[in-house]
């Protein structure tokens, strides 16, 4: 019974670590310079 | 010109109302299996419009056949029309679908009938930003794919399951699976979406463009979600999905050699998904209808149309695409 209790504590925790870093931080940085214009008509030609 | 839809979700609705309201269109079948939606819909679209309450896969008197329906209904229907000799656009994005009517290539060949897959947003618009990109360099390395943004809650539904399921990605001439949800990148798309977090998931944009860039090193694509996404995509949807969502952006990187250097594109566009979905698919039909796509066989829009004046067309119907200049590339980060 305690070997139990000690599995799902220790599962318990897992899931939680495993909770938390799959859900904190970003995936980099962004663009520093630059940025998005429309194609222009000589690109659409 | 004849056109059949079937399936009237958000992107069937608005594909069916560009076709009605494009010169030279006769006629438009629709079919759907909510019948208050098709008659509704069959009232508001006027003339041009006709309700036809068949199955989705019975005999229909059309130039060319659009398949909009929910995922899994693709690929029966495809395989029947081909059969009977008439082309189909399909707009599907779910991966079994798209497989299933890339594996019609050989009898559509055969019988000189023209499968275009994938005739939407991601993939469709994304297959047309890659030719188009791939036409500034003399040899094509990469190709990286990103979409945020649902249509209709079919497209929500699929986009949910989509990053549960395993991403396939072509890297150094094979297909390696990787788990759905994993691959964190930041990625920037036209305004006014930003930088989102994308996100590896079960899309179907490589399948197509592989076959359409022999020689390409790596193909990838990435969707965008949210840390409650991530949290629940192994679960039931938690909530009904929206009618619509709301804008939502396609992101295409292209890495390749000029002359003696390496270099990169990004080129992307912003729109309500169901509304750019239902543009490329109408436009898609078209131009199989008039004959400009004449290469008999299943395949996606990158080995089909020519990119500028499609998108010369799409910008025309209000669908823009844009190019990203200055520091665009963060591939370094999450790599694993």
């Amino acid at each position: 019974m305690k070997m139990l209790r000690r599995a799902l504590v220790a599962l318990g925790i897992a899931g939680m670590v495993a909770a938390v870093l799959r859900m904190r931080g970003t995936g980099g940085t962004p663009p520093q310079e630059g940025g998005w214009r429309e194609l222009s008509d000589s690109e659409l030609t | 010109m004849r056109f059949a839809v079937l399936g009237l979700g958000a992107v069937g609705a608005r594909l069916a109302r560009q076709l009605v309201s494009t010169e030279g269109v006769e006629r438009v079948v629709l079919r759907e299996e909510r019948r208050d939606r098709v008659v509704a819909l069959g009232e508001s679209l006027g003339d041009h419009a006709e309700v036809d309450l068949s199955r989705y896969d019975e005999p229909v008197d059309a130039d060319v056949v659009i398949l909009a329906g929910p995922a899994g209904t693709h690929v029966e229907a495809a395989a029947a029309f081909v059969r009977r000799g008439q082309p189909v656009v399909s707009v599907g994005d779910a991966v079994d679908d798209v497989r299933g009517l890339l594996d019609l290539d050989a009898e559509a060949a055969e019988r000189g009938v023209t499968v275009v897959v994938g005739a939407g947003f991601a993939p469709g618009l994304t297959c047309v930003l890659a030719r188009h990109a791939a036409g500034r360099f003399e040899a094509i390395d990469e190709i990286h794919v990103a979409k945020a943004g649902t249509g209709g809650p079919a497209c929500a539904r699929q986009h949910h399951a989509a990053l549960a399921r395993s991403a396939l990605d072509w890297r150094d001439g094979g297909w390696v699976q990787r788990s759905g949800g994993s691959g964190r990148e930041l990625c920037w798309f036209p305004d006014p979406v930003g930088g989102l977090d994308c996100y590896r998931a079960a899309m179907p944009d490589a399948l197509l463009l592989v076959p359409a860039f022999p020689g390409v090193g790596r193909v990838t694509s990435r969707m965008a979600a949210n840390r409650r996404d991530r949290l629940t995509a192994r679960l039931p949807m938690l909530r009904p999905p929206h009618p619509e969502g709301g804008p939502g952006g396609v992101r295409v990187e292209v890495r390749g050699r000029r002359g003696a250097g390496r270099d990169v594109v990004v080129l992307g566009a912003m729109d309500r998904p169901a509304v750019a979905a239902g543009a490329v698919g109408a436009l898609s039909a078209l131009w199989l209808a008039g004959g400009r796509v004449s290469r008999p066989g299943a395949s996606g829009l990158a080995s089909l149309v020519d990119p500028v004046p499609f998108l010369a067309e799409l910008r025309r119907r209000g669908v823009r695409a844009a190019v990203f200049q200055g520091d665009a590339t963060e591939r370094d980060v999450e790599q694993g």
